[in-house]
C-alpha cells in the first residue's frame, strides 16, 4: 500500500478507536471515501491483489471499532462490486475471444442455479490481468456513494404509504431516517408522535424537539410509560444501528422493550433503515455487537461511596430479535424480515463474510 | 480527507509537555528496574493513556521529560510515535530532581512558543480539552496575567479515586473562575503547621464570594502559558507545581499573576500517583468509567480484547480450562493459560502468564510472563514481570513483588512486603551478587525484602511515615487506627502522637461523646465512688476544653441509660436504685439556676430519646424528676420555669407526654408555693392555665 493511503487509513483507524467518529452513517461515508482512495491510488493488476488490499484495509477498520457494523457492510459492498466487475470483464473478454455461444456466467452466486454448483474455487477466476477496470470499478463504487447520499430521499418517499391520517405513532431514540420519514409524512398527513425519552442518553427528547419544530404534534413520554400507552398506538416506527442477517436489530437501548410491548398489543413494528446497515453477520449471543458505555450517565462518578459497592453496566444498544419486527423499509422498498436473506445475497458475496486474506 | 484539512486550518500547533518522571519512590522496588510511566495499567503502559488523552485533545507536538530509565522511555516513545499522528520528542536529563527542574530546563531550551498543556506521565482521562483551551485563550486575550488554568474534577471525600494523603484545599471564586489560594493537605497532620492554613485577608476584600473546596480531585492537568517556565526560572527554589508554584504565585504580591481553574464533572480524570491509586484507576478502567479508554478499545496496536458480561475482558488467545472460574472484573492478556479450578476475581493478568490449578487470585495485578503454580493464593498485590510463585505460596495483601523474583514452595509472604531480585546497593549493573533471603522467599526462592534507603527523602525532613503508608496498595485505614490505639495504651504521655491522631480523625464532639460514655461505663462496671467518677469527668472536661453544659448533655443520658425501666426492685437497675447510687453525679454538673433549667430540658429530652415507648420513658422520667427535686439538684423554681416554658411544650410527642407526667408534681409545688405567699396566687393561677 502506498504511504499516502496508509496514513489515511491510520487516521481513520485512530478516529474510530477514539470514538471520535461514531454513527452508522458517518462511518459508512468515511469508509467509502477511504476505499475510493485506496482503489484509485494503489497499484494492482490482478483482481486478487485488489481484493486482498481492500480486505486488509477493511480488517483494520473493523478491528478499530468492531461494533460499527456499517464499516464491514461498506467494505463488503465494495468487494462485491469489484468481483462483479471482474466477472463482467472476464465474460466480455471471453465472449470476444472465443465463441459467441458460450454462456455468460451468472453475475452473482445468488441464483438457485449457482447454489448447487461448487463455489469454493470462485476466487481463482479473478486472477486475470485486466484493462480499464480501474475506472469501471471506481465508477461502480461512486454509485454506492450516490446511493448513500440519496438514502434518506428514497426512504422518506415511502412515508405516505405507511402513515395515515390521525394515526398515533410511537418511536424511540433519535434516528435521522425516522426523523426524515416522519417529516415527509407530515407534509401530507396529520398525525401524532409519541417519543420515549430514551434514558440515559435522552435522545428521544431531542427527537421530539426536532419533530415539533417541523410542526408535528410530538409528546415525550418516560420510558417506563411505553407499555402503558402502547394500546393507543397505531404503529411503532423505529430506527436502528444495524440489521443483522437473521433480521434482528442492534438498536438503541429501550428498543427491545418497546418492540416487545408492541408485540403484546399486536401493534405493527416498522423499521426504517438504509441498506448499508444490513450486515451479513449473525448474532451468536445477545451481547455481540453491543457497546457498554461509561456508567456515569446512570450513576454519577461523584457518588464515591456507592460507586465501589455497585457494578453499573450501561449498554448503549439492545438486541431485538426478528420476530418483533413486521416490516423493514429500506431505500429499495419495504421487506418483511424473512426476505432479508435475499437482500444479503444480492449485495454481498458469501466469501466476504470474514476478511481473512484470500489464498 | 477532512482530518488533514482540519490540522492545517488551526493556526497554531498545540503543544503538550509530559513529565514522565514522578520524582518519588512510591512504586519501589518495581521502579528500580523500569520507569514509572511504563508500568502496565490494565496491560497497557501507563504513558499510553496520557498520549491517548492528549491525542484526543488534538495535541500535535509532545515533549516528554524523563530522567530515570530514560532509555526505556525513549525506546517506547519511538515505537509509539509510529502508530500515532503526533510528533513526540523525548528530552532526557539526568539532573532532573523535580517538576521545577523540568520546567527550568524547558525554559532554557526555549522549546515552547505558545500556550501548552502540562501533564504528568500518569494521567488517565477521557476529558476533551477543547472547551478548557478555549476558555483559557479567551481569558488570556482579556487579561495577560492569567497564566495558568488548572483542571479539577469533583468527587466525594471518600472516593476511591482520590489519592489518600495527596489532598489539597482550593480557595476558589466561582464567578471569575479564579483560584485564590492553594494549600496541600496531608492525611495525617502531625505538626501544628499541617493543621493550619494562612490566607491573605485581602482575598476577602476583593472577592465577595469565595469557596473553600476539599472535594476536588487534582489530576494535574494544567493549561500553562509561556510565562510559566520562565517563572520557574525566576524562582529557582520552586520544586512542586502545586505546593510551591501555585501556592507561591498566589501568595506573592509582587508577581500579580492569576491562576484559574476549570471544574469538570461528567468526565473521568485521575492520576496514578501511588500504588493505592494504581489499584483505584485499574478498577475504574475495568468498570468503564474511562470509556472509550477501556481494554476492549485496544489502545495498544495488536491487542484484541473482547468484552464479556460481568466486566470480563479476554484476549482471543487465552486458554481457559473447563473448570476454572472467572468471576467479574477480570482482564486476561494474550496467550495466558488458566488451569483447572482456578478462581479469578477483580484482577488483571498480563500476557503469557501461566496460572496453575486451584489458584485463587483476588484483587491482584499480575503482569506479563508470570508463573503461578498450583494452590497459590494471591490477594490485593502487584506481581511484576517474570516473577514465579512456586506451589502453595500465599501472598497477603499489599505486596509488591518485583521483576524476576521467585517465591519458593509453601511460603507465606506477609502483608505489605516488598520483594526485589536486585542485589543490594546497586541499581542497574548487576556485578554484586544477589543474596536471597530464605526467610522471605523460601528455601528455593530468589529475591530479598526491599527496604527503602534511609535519608533519600532529605527534602521533606519530617515527613510523617503514616502519610506514606496510606498511599500504599490495599492499605486499610482501620489497621492504622488499631496500631495507634496500641500506642496510646502503652504510652503514658497524654500528648502522645496517637491521641493527636485520634483527634484528627473524629470531631471533638464525637470524641467527647465517646470518652464520657467510656468513663461512665467504667464507673458503673467497676463500681467507682461518685467522687472518683466526678474527678474523671472533670479532668476530661478540662482536657477537651468543654464546659459543664456540654458535660451535662452527655452525663445525664449516660446515667439514665443504665436504668432498666422494667427491672424489678432489688435488681439494682430500677430508676430509684440507679439514681440513689449515681444521681449525685448529675448534681456535680449543675451549679446555678440556669444550669438547673438546662438540666431539666436535658432530662426531658434524654428520657424521650432513650426510650421509644412512652410508658417506659415515663417510668424513668417521673422518679428522676422526683429524685432531683428531693436532692435539691433541680430546685422548685427551675422545675416550674421548665414546666411553663415554651421550649418544654414543643418537641416530639414523647417529650410532650413527659411534661404531662410532671403535672401532678407541679401542682403540688404550686400549691405549697401559694400557701407560702398568697399575693402571688393570682399570677400563678394564670400561669397554670
Amino acid at each position: 500500500m502506498s504511504k499516502g493511503t496508509n496514513d489515511l487509513v491510520d487516521i481513520l483507524v485512530a478516529k474510530l478507536k477514539r470514538r471520535q467518529l461514531v454513527g452508522s452513517s458517518a462511518v459508512a461515508q468515511a469508509t467509502l471515501k477511504l476505499l475510493i482512495v485506496v482503489i484509485s491510488k494503489n497499484n494492482w493488476s490482478k483482481a486478487n491483489d485488489l481484493l486482498n488490499l481492500v480486505r486488509s484495509v477493511g480488517q483494520r477498520l473493523i478491528e478499530a471499532n468492531p461494533t460499527e457494523l456499517a464499516i464491514g457492510n461498506i467494505v463488503r459492498r465494495v468487494l462485491h462490486v469489484i468481483r462483479e466487475e471482474f466477472r463482467d470483464a472476464e465474460a466480455s473478454s471471453k465472449s470476444d475471444d472465443h465463441s459467441e455461444f458460450q454462456t455468460v456466467p451468472l453475475t452473482t452466486s445468488s441464483s438457485m442455479y449457482n447454489l448447487l454448483s461448487e463455489t469454493g474455487s470462485d476466487d481463482k477466476e479473478y486472477t486475470h490481468a485486466s484493462h480499464n477496470l480501474r475506472s469501471d470499478i471506481i465508477q461502480e463504487v461512486r454509485d454506492i456513494r450516490i446511493e448513500l447520499d440519496t438514502i434518506y430521499e428514497n426512504i422518506k418517499n415511502q412515508a405516505t404509504n405507511h402513515i395515515h391520517s390521525n394515526e398515533i405513532i410511537m418511536t424511540i431514540g433519535r434516528s435521522r431516517t425516522v426523523e426524515e420519514f416522519l417529516k415527509m409524512a407530515s407534509s401530507k398527513r396529520k398525525f401524532h408522535v409519541l417519543v420515549a425519552e430514551t434514558a440515559p442518553s435522552y435522545l428521544g427528547q431531542q427527537m421530539a424537539l426536532e419533530l415539533s419544530k417541523a410542526g408535528i404534534e410530538a409528546t415525550v413520554i418516560p420510558d417506563s410509560a411505553v407499555f402503558a400507552v402502547m394500546s393507543r398506538v397505531n404503529k411503532v416506527i423505529l430506527g436502528t444501528h444495524a440489521v443483522l442477517a437473521n433480521g434482528g436489530l442492534v438498536a438503541i437501548s429501550g428498543t427491545h422493550m418497546m418492540a416487545a410491548a408492541a408485540k403484546h398489543h399486536s401493534i405493527p413494528v416498522v423499521v426504517c433503515t438504509g441498506l448499508y446497515k444490513l450486515s451479513p453477520l449473525y448474532p451468536h449471543d445477545e451481547d455481540s455487537f453491543n457497546v457498554v458505555m461509561n456508567p456515569d450517565a446512570v450513576l454519577g462518578f461523584e457518588e464515591g461511596d456507592l460507586m465501589e459497592k455497585v457494578t453499573v453496566t450501561n449498554p448503549y444498544y439492545d438486541y431485538v430479535s426478528p420476530e418483533f419486527v413486521n416490516l423493514f423499509i429500506t431505500n429499495q422498498g419495504g421487506h418483511p424480515p424473512s426476505y432479508l436473506y435475499r437482500l444479503i445475497v444480492e449485495n454481498y458475496d458469501p466469501n466476504d463474510h470474514t476478511f481473512d486474506p484470500l489464498a | 480527507m477532512p482530518p488533514k484539512e482540519k490540522v492545517e486550518s488551526t493556526e497554531q500547533v498545540l503543544q503538550a509537555v509530559i513529565l514522565a518522571d514522578s520524582f518519588d519512590e512510591r512504586f519501589q522496588p518495581i521502579t528500580l528496574e523500569t520507569a514509572r510511566c511504563l508500568l502496565p495499567l490494565c496491560n497497557v503502559p501507563l504513558i499510553s493513556y496520557t498520549f491517548e488523552f492528549l491525542a484526543v485533545a488534538g495535541v500535535q507536538e509532545v515533549f516528554v521529560f524523563c530522567c530515570s530509565h530514560s532509555d526505556k522511555v525513549k525506546a517506547f516513545v519511538k515505537k509509539y510515535e509510529k502508530s500515532s499522528n503526533m510528533k513526540i520528542n523525548t528530552i532526557v536529563s539526568q539532573e532532573l530532581m523535580s517538576v521545577g527542574d523540568a520546567m527550568r530546563e524547558l525554559d532554557a531550551k526555549q522549546l515552547i512558543d505558545t500556550d501548552f498543556i502540562l501533564v504528568t506521565g500518569d494521567v488517565v482521562s477521557n476529558m476533551k480539552l477543547d472547551q478548557v483551551l478555549e476558555e483559557h485563550r479567551a481569558r488570556r486575550q482579556a487579561d495577560k496575567s492569567a497564566i495558568m488554568t488548572m483542571v479539577l474534577k469533583k468527587a466525594s471525600p471518600q472516593h476511591r479515586s482520590r489519592s489518600v494523603g495527596d489532598g489539597s484545599l482550593f480557595v476558589l471564586d466561582q464567578g471569575s473562575k479564579e483560584c485564590l489560594h492553594y494549600q496541600p493537605v496531608k492525611a495525617f497532620k502531625s505538626t501544628r503547621e499541617d493543621r493550619r492554613m494562612t490566607m491573605n485577608m485581602e482575598i476577602f476584600d476583593k472577592h465577595p464570594e469565595i469557596q473553600l473546596r476539599n472535594d476536588l480531585i487534582d489530576c494535574q492537568v494544567d493549561i500553562c502559558s509561556v510565562e510559566v517556565p520562565a517563572l520557574f526560572t525566576e524562582n529557582f527554589d520552586y520544586q512542586d507545581i502545586r505546593a510551591d508554584f501555585v501556592h507561591g504565585i498566589l501568595t506573592s504580591d509582587l508577581l500579580g499573576k492569576t491562576i484559574h481553574f476549570h471544574e469538570v464533572s461528567d468526565v473521568y480524570a485521575a492520576r496514578v500517583r501511588s500504588t493505592q491509586m494504581y489499584d483505584a484507576v485499574s478498577k475504574d478502567i475495568i468498570s468503564r468509567w474511562t470509556f472509550p479508554m477501556v481494554p476492549d478499545s485496544n489502545l495498544q496496536v495488536g491487542d484484541c480484547y473482547e468484552y464479556r458480561r460481568g466486566l470480563v475482558y479476554k484476549e482471543k488467545s487465552v486458554v481457559l480450562s473447563r473448570t476454572c472460574v472467572v468471576e467479574e472484573k477480570v482482564v486476561i492478556g494474550a496467550n495466558t493459560q488458566i488451569d483447572e479450578m482456578a478462581v479469578l476475581s477483580n484482577c488483571v493478568i498480563g500476557k503469557n502468564c501461566v496460572i496453575g490449578a486451584n489458584v485463587k487470585i483476588d484483587n491482584a495485578y499480575i503482569w506479563d510472563n508470570v508463573v503461578i503454580k498450583d494452590n497459590c493464593v494471591v490477594q490485593h498485590s502487584i506481581i511484576a514481570n517474570d516473577a514465579v510463585l512456586e506451589q502453595g505460596v500465599t501472598i497477603n495483601k499489599g505486596c509488591l513483588i518485583s521483576f524476576k523474583v521467585t517465591v519458593g514452595a509453601n511460603t507465606t509472604v506477609p502483608a505489605y512486603s516488598r520483594l526485589t531480585a536486585l542485589a543490594e546497593g546497586e541499581d542497574d549493573d548487576s556485578d554484586a551478587e544477589l543474596i536471597s533471603d530464605p526467610a522471605v522467599v523460601g528455601a528455593t526462592g530468589r529475591g530479598r525484602s526491599f527496604t527503602e534507603a534511609e535519608g533519600s527523602d532529605d527534602e521533606d525532613e519530617v515527613e510523617d511515615p503514616k502519610n506514606k503508608q496510606v498511599s500504599m496498595l490495599a492499605f486499610d485505614m482501620s489497621e492504622l487506627m488499631l496500631s495507634a490505639k496500641e500506642q496510646e495504651d502503652s504510652a503514658s504521655d497524654f500528648e502522645s502522637e496517637a491521641s493527636d491522631l485520634e483527634e484528627d480523625l473524629i470531631s471533638p464532639e464525637e470524641e467527647l461523646d465517646r470518652e464520657v460514655a467510656a468513663t461512665l461505663d467504667r464507673a458503673f462496671q467497676d463500681g467507682h465512688d461518685v467522687d472518683i467518677a466526678v474527678l474523671e469527668l472533670n479532668t476530661l472536661r478540662m482536657a477537651t476544653f468543654s464546659n459543664f453544659k456540654e458535660m451535662r448533655k452527655r452525663v445525664i443520658p449516660g446515667v439514665l441509660k443504665h436504668i432498666d425501666p422494667v427491672a424489678k426492685p432489688g435488681s439494682g437497675k430500677t430508676a430509684k436504685e440507679i439514681l440513689n447510687r449515681w444521681g449525685s453525679l448529675v448534681g456535680k454538673m449543675i451549679h446555678d439556676e440556669e444550669d438547673q433549667l438546662d438540666g431539666a430540658y436535658i432530662l426531658q429530652r434524654a428520657c424521650a430519646t432513650l426510650y421509644q415507648d412512652v410508658a417506659q420513658a415515663q417510668r424513668v422520667f417521673a422518679p428522676a424528676l422526683r429524685y432531683f427535686y428531693d436532692e435539691d439538684i433541680l430546685e422548685e423554681d427551675a422545675i416550674l420555669e421548665w414546666y411553663h416554658s415554651e421550649k418544654s411544650q414543643q418537641g416530639t410527642d414523647i417529650e410532650k407526654k413527659l411534661r404531662e407526667v410532671a403535672a401532678p408534681m407541679i401542682q403540688h409545688l404550686e400549691q405549697s408555693d401559694s400557701e407560702e405567699s398568697d399575693d402571688e396566687d393570682d399570677e400563678e393561677d394564670e400561669d397554670s392555665e
